[in-house]
């Protein structure tokens, strides 16, 4: 008896198909992964199998689970406890008010159905497993996000369910974490089955199994993934995996100028009384490209405010060498949208900025081109392009200001491989070619091997 | 900003233009005004030459309602945009112009919320009886607090987010920051608690004038109308009705406007 089957299984938005015919068999022990860009569909079938899609979606073909066919709305009877789910952005389904700890006893003991005292016991295991014994107690908004996605992972996978379905599961997280991830998630299919969804390639390769690549909902290559991902056949494939953070070319040496921009002595950062990293040292020079790495929660956001000026350092001093506009230290945000305002278009917002400082209108066409954004665009607001058409846009307002610092909070982390590959090399291109000092964080030490001419590390 | 309105909100706007037009052309459409008494025309019933009757003075009742209307959507609409204007300032400042402002509005709305709304109302009323300005400045002074606590939480979960730092980082000022991120996050939960406020303003004053502390006669007010007609029910009662009947359509007007999209 196989665990799923599926024949032909489409998604209908409308008239419009969303995603063309998928079959697929999943046994016992066996894994499937699901490899795709952001927004290629793939988010789409995983809700069509768990029967969680939207309600103005519609779906075509048979869904076979634990051997009964069954229909979207019989599915709900194994959530949980057969078949679970890892939701993309943990931080949106977890409960807001509640503690970590509450919530993942709760999981236990409502869907698992232990009682209270084994809960307990369970919820602080887990916890601790997770290294997350002394996060128990903090809500959604106190955890860093790769915390919060390791409490969505306990609580998606505390009711025992075999069959695990998981949403770009390491998105955002650190390399260590997401080896940890994987490994959890390598586990749990033993047991049962495993459908990872993801765009990254590393994951894919870490877990391996049956793999499908899909691109713009319709199914390009489907094979083992090991074949697939060193003989990929269809060119989308191949594009996918040459994004790859460890296949670019090796970063141009930057030219040094050996101007001092920044002196950092003995810096500690952190909010209120508790410091997130002390004793830092180091200096930036002009023009020059770091790389900021460091585990998730170790205040690598918090260092960036700090060298603003956003936020009060702990002790120590910070030393700006160069005399320079308040605007021309500046930042790029890991969620663009997020940092921009919604309510108007985007050519209102570049207007407000030209008027503001001044700007010379002759300067943006040549660099909206360099920086592949078409004038059409400014047309829409931002929630109507999408996220690496936004974090171009923030490139834009931010390098028309002339900035001699630049501090980039995972710029790149929310898109998919292509698109991060052309937007971090044209950050650091435009950035070198203006004399503009760039702090980059990633969780990827490959990227910032890629992109950066050296590395400080907030792990020590 | 683009406003979409539901059916129930389309119907509560439709309602309450009715009542406008009503309340601003009605008294041109029959001759003679609000206060003239006509002793002979006591309690009329309805009819070709008085359309809704005549009181218990045999004063018009057409135009006794329309102006009693008039002075309630008056009060409504200066009331709501009076609390709108210093509910949102004052909210806005307290969320971010440091603590000490925050700790003493927020003090001012605790005393003032600490004292049942119509209390305070009556107060203010006794100082100076039947004055329209009084009465408008007591109810803004209640109402302005529902303003202050929406648009402090808003403004407060918005100055530490990315988008108010961006624009902080690129040199624009306070004033842009609210133009550009506090008011599109405040302004369509001010709808609801405007349409809502009206509605309370307009009852808070007819209660007032029902207990007699509010509007004095001979002034047309829904209040005091129907205490007025309260001892001819059983000789007149579409008498007793009709400003009963006004003041719920008001009400429900603004009500249906305040419904918002339940997702």
């Amino acid at each position: 008896m196989s665990l799923i089957h599926i024949e032909n299984l489409t998604v209908w938005a409308g008239q419009t198909e969303l995603l063309a015919p998928m079959s697929l068999t999943l046994e016992k022990g066996q894994r499937l992964t699901i490899l795709g860009q952001t927004g290629s569909g793939k988010s789409l079938l995983a809700q069509a199998i768990m029967g969680n899609l939207p309600s103005s979606l519609r779906t075509e073909g048979k869904v076979t689970l634990f051997g009964d066919e069954v229909n979207a709305k019989q599915r709900q009877r194994f959530w949980g406890h057969r078949i679970s789910m890892l939701p993309q952005e943990p931080w949106n389904s977890l409960d807001p008010l509640m503690g970590a700890q509450p919530q993942l006893q709760e999981t236990y003991q409502l869907v698992a159905g232990q009682s209270a005292g084994e809960a307990r016991q369970s919820a602080d295991y887990t916890l601790a497993l997770q290294g997350l014994s002394d996060s128990g107690h903090k809500r959604v908004d106190q955890l860093s996000g790769g915390m919060a996605q390791r409490v969505a992972i306990a609580c998606a996978m505390a009711g025992g369910a075999s069959v695990l379905l998981a949403d770009e599961p390491t998105k955002g997280l650190d390399v260590s974490r997401r080896d940890q991830v994987v490994e959890q998630l390598l586990t749990q299919s033993e047991q049962g089955t495993l459908i990872t969804i993801t765009h990254d390639v590393a994951v894919a390769r870490k877990i391996g199994g049956h793999m499908m690549v899909i691109k713009a909902g319709e199914l390009v290559e489907e094979g083992d993934a090991e074949q697939i991902l060193k003989a990929p056949q269809h060119a989308f494939t191949q594009a996918l995996i040459e994004a790859d953070p460890v296949n670019w070319p090796a970063p141009e040496p930057s030219t040094q100028t050996d101007k001092r921009l920044l002196d950092v002595e003995d810096l500690t950062i952190g909010y209120g009384t508790s410091a997130l990293t002390k004793h830092l040292s180091f200096t930036l020079d002009e023009g020059e490209v770091v790389g900021v790495v460091g585990d998730s929660g170790c205040g690598k956001s918090t260092l960036g405010d700090t060298l603003l000026g956003v936020q009060q350092p702990l002790g120590g001093r910070i030393k700006r060498q160069r005399q320079a506009a308040v605007q021309q230290w500046q930042k790029l945000y890991q969620d663009p949208t997020a940092a921009v305002s919604r309510a108007v278009s985007l050519r209102t917002l570049l207007e407000d900025t030209i008027k503001l400082h001044n700007i010379d209108r002759a300067r943006i066409a040549p660099l909206m081109q360099q920086l592949g954004l078409t004038d059409a665009l400014l047309n829409r607001n931002s929630e109507g392009v999408s996220g690496g058409e936004l974090q171009r846009f923030c490139m834009l307002r931010v390098l028309l200001l002339d900035p001699v610092f630049l501090f980039a909070d995972e710029p790149t982390s929310r898109l998919d491989p292509v698109t991060q590959r052309d937007v971090s090399k044209l950050l650091v291109d435009v950035a070198k070619q203006n004399g503009c000092a760039v702090m980059l964080v990633s969780h990827d030490p490959d990227l910032i091997a890629k992109r950066c001419d050296r590395v400080i590390n907030l792990n020590h | 900003m683009s406003i979409s309105l539901t059916t129930t909100q389309k119907s509560g706007a439709a309602l309450l233009l009715l009542l406008i037009v009503y309340a601003v052309f009605g008294p041109m459409l029959q001759e003679g005004d609000a206060a003239t008494q006509n002793l002979s025309h006591i309690m009329t019933a309805p009819n070709s030459e008085f359309w809704l009757g005549t009181d218990h003075f045999g004063r018009n009742m057409w135009i006794r309602l329309a102006d009693a209307l008039q002075l309630s959507l008056m009060m409504a609409g200066l009331c709501v945009l009076t609390s709108a204007i210093i509910g949102v300032s004052a909210g806005v400042l307290a969320a971010t112009r440091g603590r000490w402002l925050d700790r003493g509005l927020d003090a001012i709305v605790t005393m003032i919320l600490a004292l049942p709304g119509l209390v305070l109302v009556l107060i203010f009323a006794a100082i100076v009886p039947g004055s329209f300005w009084m009465l408008y400045v007591a109810i803004s002074l209640i109402q302005w607090i529902e303003y202050f606590r929406v648009s402090r939480a808003i403004t407060q979960r918005l100055t530490h987010s990315p988008e108010v730092q961006s624009s902080k980082l690129m040199g624009f000022g306070q004033w842009y920051i609210f133009r550009r991120h506090y008011w599109p996050a405040i302004a369509p939960q001010l709808f609801t608690i405007a349409a809502f406020g009206a509605a309370n303003a307009i009852l808070m004053m007819a209660s007032l004038g029902f207990v007699y502390v509010g509007i004095q006669p001979p002034l047309a007010e829904l209040g005091l109308m129907i205490v007025e007609h309260f001892p001819y029910y059983s000789d007149a009662p579409w008498l007793l009705a009709q400003p009963l009947i006004l003041l719920a359509l008001v009400v429900l007007a603004c009500q249906l406007m305040g419904r918002g999209r339940t997702q």
